[in-house]
């Protein structure tokens, strides 16, 4: 761990700007068409569950990373198994971001430029921020956040001036029931955005008010659900039904779809520079957690040591991932989920967190006998005075 | 493995050390004056060199002309006056000199009762008093005495004090720093008039022995910062200080950076805000720059006026000034990216219109923007460097030969020189000169970010700046505060400038303990009627003013 700090404004900031990095961007929970919305404040709710097991995780360790109080919650040999393949899925999932972002680039801007070029300056912007630390990291969030947040609100108002939206698109509400949604939301929405939030677990131990971790999580990630939420609602509203489900990036089809005045149209430089920032972002944090993970497991003193390979391995792994877009995409709705997601987002942390209860309830009742005398003791020398 | 290389090593290394020796042992003076006064002027001539703009005046004074003594001042270095009239004048007209015999009692005499200058003091060691000579005191040498009497008459031609030239605004003081160390501490503390204002002097530089003060106001400034900077300055061992550039360059936290973290200014009004903001200046001896420390990113877009403005105004031109920035640094780029790669972006007329210009031009967008940035900074650098006389033929040439007959000629299309010239324009408009020199160089960096992946290039490389900008350090304080980190009471001062009656305290990263800075309630507060706020006796007025 490097001895850096950050607040907790800056943590809310990060959260939200992961959340949001690739959510914002891909069409999600596209398969209960106009309830997507729906499905993701549900999801958001599944969040707020997951993060306080993470939370609870955290502040029965409050000073060490996941990767070392696995240790001490499993013993040391399967601790460090455990440990190992929870740094192996940061490493899977930062070359994930990185994979989803550089096919979007293609698909929508770039069609001659190869895949490899565009990722390959996307990992060596990312390896230089990380090499200078997680304070600058911060820092630089909070400058684009409000960059983000201009952008976010000029486009909603060009988007309402336009005239564009329809709110009868997002009808009818529920049109097969609660089912379709309520299944939506624990095969996609929980992991796929909400449940990423365990990478954070990596980084809640720099905080300098630990007090202000639980209020601070549940409020960004409130925060960027219902972001995503209304974006998905005004993509709907504005392009229906039909042609969302066609559409690979609801965004960037939304943006398009701005005309003010005969002169503001075609936007996309809007998107591109959210998309940029956002997954600037979100492989960050992911690669961070790589990085100080695999130092701290396999006790590499400077962590900024393993920027470099780290980095070229995930770039080569970007690449052979999937031979193909479709490939890339299926594995992420239904493999991945299935089996990583679920088992590494929810199962064992849950299981963890029981673990530790119980050791730590063990400790502390025999904490408490010892206490005891001495409580006694100075009860007595108060009742003297 | 080599170890025949290491022995000739080691050889050169006892060669180097031996001829250091020996220069040493030529250089070393016996240490204290001598009794003799001819002795002592013979080493004075040897260790000069015999240089002719040391003047020697040999006088006899006391009882029958019997005791010798020697006035000594570096031509141009003095005030001619105080020399004449008050040293050696007051010394042959002296009454009580002629009755003294003792070597001794003339000291005593002159001292206290003849040399009528302020400061005056007593030395026995050369060192001492060729660093008095040299700065500029008069010398006084007794013969059978080993002691010199050194009297403070600095002076000589130094330029007036003057309007600012560099940090130009319309309203507040005008003077500006000029030449003269004194001069410049002193103009500071006129304007501040306390007596924690608090000034350290060193002498930096083992030829020039430049004298280099540290200004603070003393329980405002922060004591790690003080001493953090008192201990770079300690560190610098070089042959010469010439401006305080070298100094900057030699105390700065990050060299790898084109970023400047040290703040310069020309103005007095400048440095007294910035020291009631609990930063640090520094002077040197020779220049009218001082230094200010800790800098701050957002310090660099800001002008002193901007204080004495309301701050309604103030805000809008800062906001002004933050455009102007950033179309210094991507206006050639965003054009080159949209004609190259985003054609779609630009509305249908406008495209048609720059296709249309662009139709004859030979170059791709980026080698054309190239040659109209290039073009203009040659422009620019002749215009510094040419004497003044011959301004007028380079607007001719640059504003006819390289703007009109470029588009004529077909080479350069008419939309790229506007946009070339606008950017021109707002680099000249940044208000600090060391941020706008940067942006220069960064500009061609976006430009061939645009020119390789469009709009994508250039905003990883603008993410690549903020990273950079927020990993910067200026004396500990991170560059880019109050914005990153973000500190919500200090960030109205940033690109917002909030009225001064909302500067509660002072900035939390750079000052100290004592935060404090103005009283409570320090709005005007209007009166509801006429009355005036703090006499009641105006009610009155409503008859008188009818």
């Amino acid at each position: 761990m490097e001895k850096a700090k950050i607040s907790a404004y800056q943590l809310f900031i990060l959260i939200v700007l992961f959340e949001l990095g690739s959510a914002l961007l891909v069409p999600l929970a596209i398969e209960v068409n106009q309830d997507a919305w729906l499905a993701i404040l549900i999801g958001m709710v599944g969040g707020f569950c997951l993060y306080l097991v993470y939370h609870g995780l955290y502040s029965y360790y409050p000073d060490l990373p996941p990767t070392e109080y696995i240790q001490k919650i499993m013993g040391s040999f399967l601790g460090k198994i455990l440990a190992f393949i929870y740094v192996l899925y940061f490493i899977y999932l930062s070359a994930r971001v990185l994979r989803d972002f550089g096919e979007m680039l293609i698909t929508a801007f770039y069609w001659e430029t190869p895949l490899f070029i565009l990722n390959t300056l996307m990992v060596l912007l990312v390896i230089y921020t990380i090499r200078k630390g997680i304070e600058v990291l911060a820092r630089t969030s909070e400058l684009l956040f409000v960059l983000i947040i201009l952008l976010g609100i000029s486009a909603l108002f060009l988007i309402v001036v336009s005239g564009i939206i329809q709110i009868s698109n997002l009808e009818p509400v529920l049109e097969e029931g609660i089912k379709p949604v309520i299944k939506t939301t624990f095969t996609q929405t929980l992991y796929f955005p909400f449940g990423e939030v365990i990478i954070f677990s990596m980084i809640l131990p720099y905080l300098n008010r630990p007090e202000k971790v639980k209020r601070i999580g549940l409020l960004a990630i409130g925060f960027s659900g219902l972001i995503l939420a209304s974006v998905m609602a005004i993509n709907v509203s504005v392009l229906g039904v039909n042609n969302i489900t066609r559409s690979p990036f609801p965004l960037l089809s939304t943006i398009q779809t701005i005309e003010v005045a005969g002169f503001l149209e075609r936007l996309d430089v809007y998107f591109i520079l959210l998309s940029v920032i956002g997954i600037f972002f979100k492989m960050c944090v992911f690669f961070y957690a790589s990085v100080v993970g695999t130092a701290n497991l396999f006790k590499v003193k400077e962590s900024a040591r393993l920027a470099f390979p780290l980095g070229l391995a995930i770039l080569i792994l970007s690449i052979t991932i999937a031979s193909n877009f479709s490939e890339h995409v299926k594995e992420g709705l239904h493999i991945i989920t299935l089996y990583l997601h679920l088992p590494l987002q929810v199962i064992i942390p849950i299981l963890l967190l029981l673990i530790a209860f119980i050791k730590n309830k063990k400790k502390k009742s025999n904490h408490n006998k010892n206490l005891l005398p001495k409580r006694k003791y100075r009860l007595a020398e108060r009742d003297k005075n | 493995m080599f170890s025949f290389l290491k022995r000739k090593k080691q050889k050169n290394d006892r060669k180097i050390q031996e001829l250091n020796n020996q220069n040493q042992t030529n250089k070393t003076l016996p240490n204290l004056i001598e009794k003799s006064l001819s002795k002592n002027l013979e080493v004075i001539k040897q260790k000069t060199g015999n240089s002719s703009d040391i003047v020697i005046r040999q006088l006899k004074i006391c009882h029958n002309s019997k005791m010798k003594i020697a006035i000594l001042y570096v031509k141009g270095m003095v005030d001619n006056q105080s020399v004449n009239d008050f040293v050696i004048e007051s010394i042959i007209n002296n009454q009580n000199l002629s009755e003294k015999l003792k070597p001794q009692d003339v000291l005593e005499v002159l001292t206290e009762d003849v040399v009528a200058v302020g400061g005056i003091k007593v030395v026995n060691d050369w060192e001492k008093l060729f660093t008095a000579l040299m700065s500029g005191e008069t010398i006084t040498l007794i013969d059978g005495l080993s002691k010199g009497i050194c009297a403070s008459t600095q002076g000589g031609q130094r330029r007036s004090v003057q309007e600012s030239t560099t940090n130009v605004s319309i309203r507040g003081s005008k003077e500006a720093f000029n030449e003269s160390i004194e001069t410049n501490t002193a103009m500071v503390r006129r304007i501040i008039n306390n007596t924690d204002l608090w000034v350290e002097s060193i002498n930096i530089g083992k030829m020039t022995k430049t004298e280099v003060s540290i200004m603070y106001i003393n329980g405002i400034a922060k004591n790690e910062i003080i001493e953090e900077v008192r201990k770079r300055l300690k560190g610098i061992s070089i042959d010469g200080i010439l401006e305080s550039g070298y100094i900057e360059q030699l105390i700065e936290d990050q060299t790898n950076t084109t970023f400047p973290t040290i703040h310069h200014t020309e103005r007095p009004d400048s440095v007294a805000g910035n020291l009631l903001e609990g930063k640090i200046a520094i002077f040197v001896n020779g220049t009218p720059f001082v230094l200010l420390v800790p800098a701050l990113f957002i310090d660099f877009f800001q002008s002193v006026e901007d204080y004495y403005e309301r701050f309604d105004i103030s805000t809008a031109i800062r906001f002004l000034r933050t455009v102007i920035f950033l179309i210094s640094l991507v206006g050639p780029a965003i054009y080159i990216a949209a004609t190259t790669f985003h054609q779609e972006m630009i509305p249908t007329e406008l495209a048609i219109i720059i296709a249309a210009q662009r139709e004859s031009v030979p170059f791709p967008a980026f080698i054309e923007a190239l040659i109209m940035e290039i073009t203009f900074e040659i422009l620019r650098e002749a215009s510094i460097r040419m004497p003044k006389a011959m301004g007028s033929t380079i607007s001719i040439v640059g504003a006819l030969v390289i703007g009109q007959a470029a588009i004529q000629a077909g080479i350069v299309s008419p939309g790229m020189v506007i946009v070339v010239s606008l950017t021109a324009i707002a680099s000249f408009a940044t208000p600090s000169y060391a941020v706008a020199i940067t942006a220069r160089l960064v500009r061609f960096i976006f430009m061939v970010g645009a020119a390789t992946f469009g709009f994508y290039g250039i905003i990883l490389v603008f993410i690549l700046l903020i990273v950079h900008l927020c990993s910067l350090r200026s004396f500990g304080v991170p560059y880019m505060s109050p914005l990153a980190p973000f500190i919500r009471e200090e960030a109205g001062d940033t690109i917002f400038r909030r009225p001064i009656w909302a500067y509660k305290k002072r900035p939390r990263l750079i000052s100290g303990q004592n935060r404090v800075s103005q009283g409570e309630n320090q709005k005007p507060q209007p009166p509801g009627t006429r009355v005036m706020k703090n006499t009641t006796n105006m009610e009155k007025g409503d008859q008188n003013e009818s």
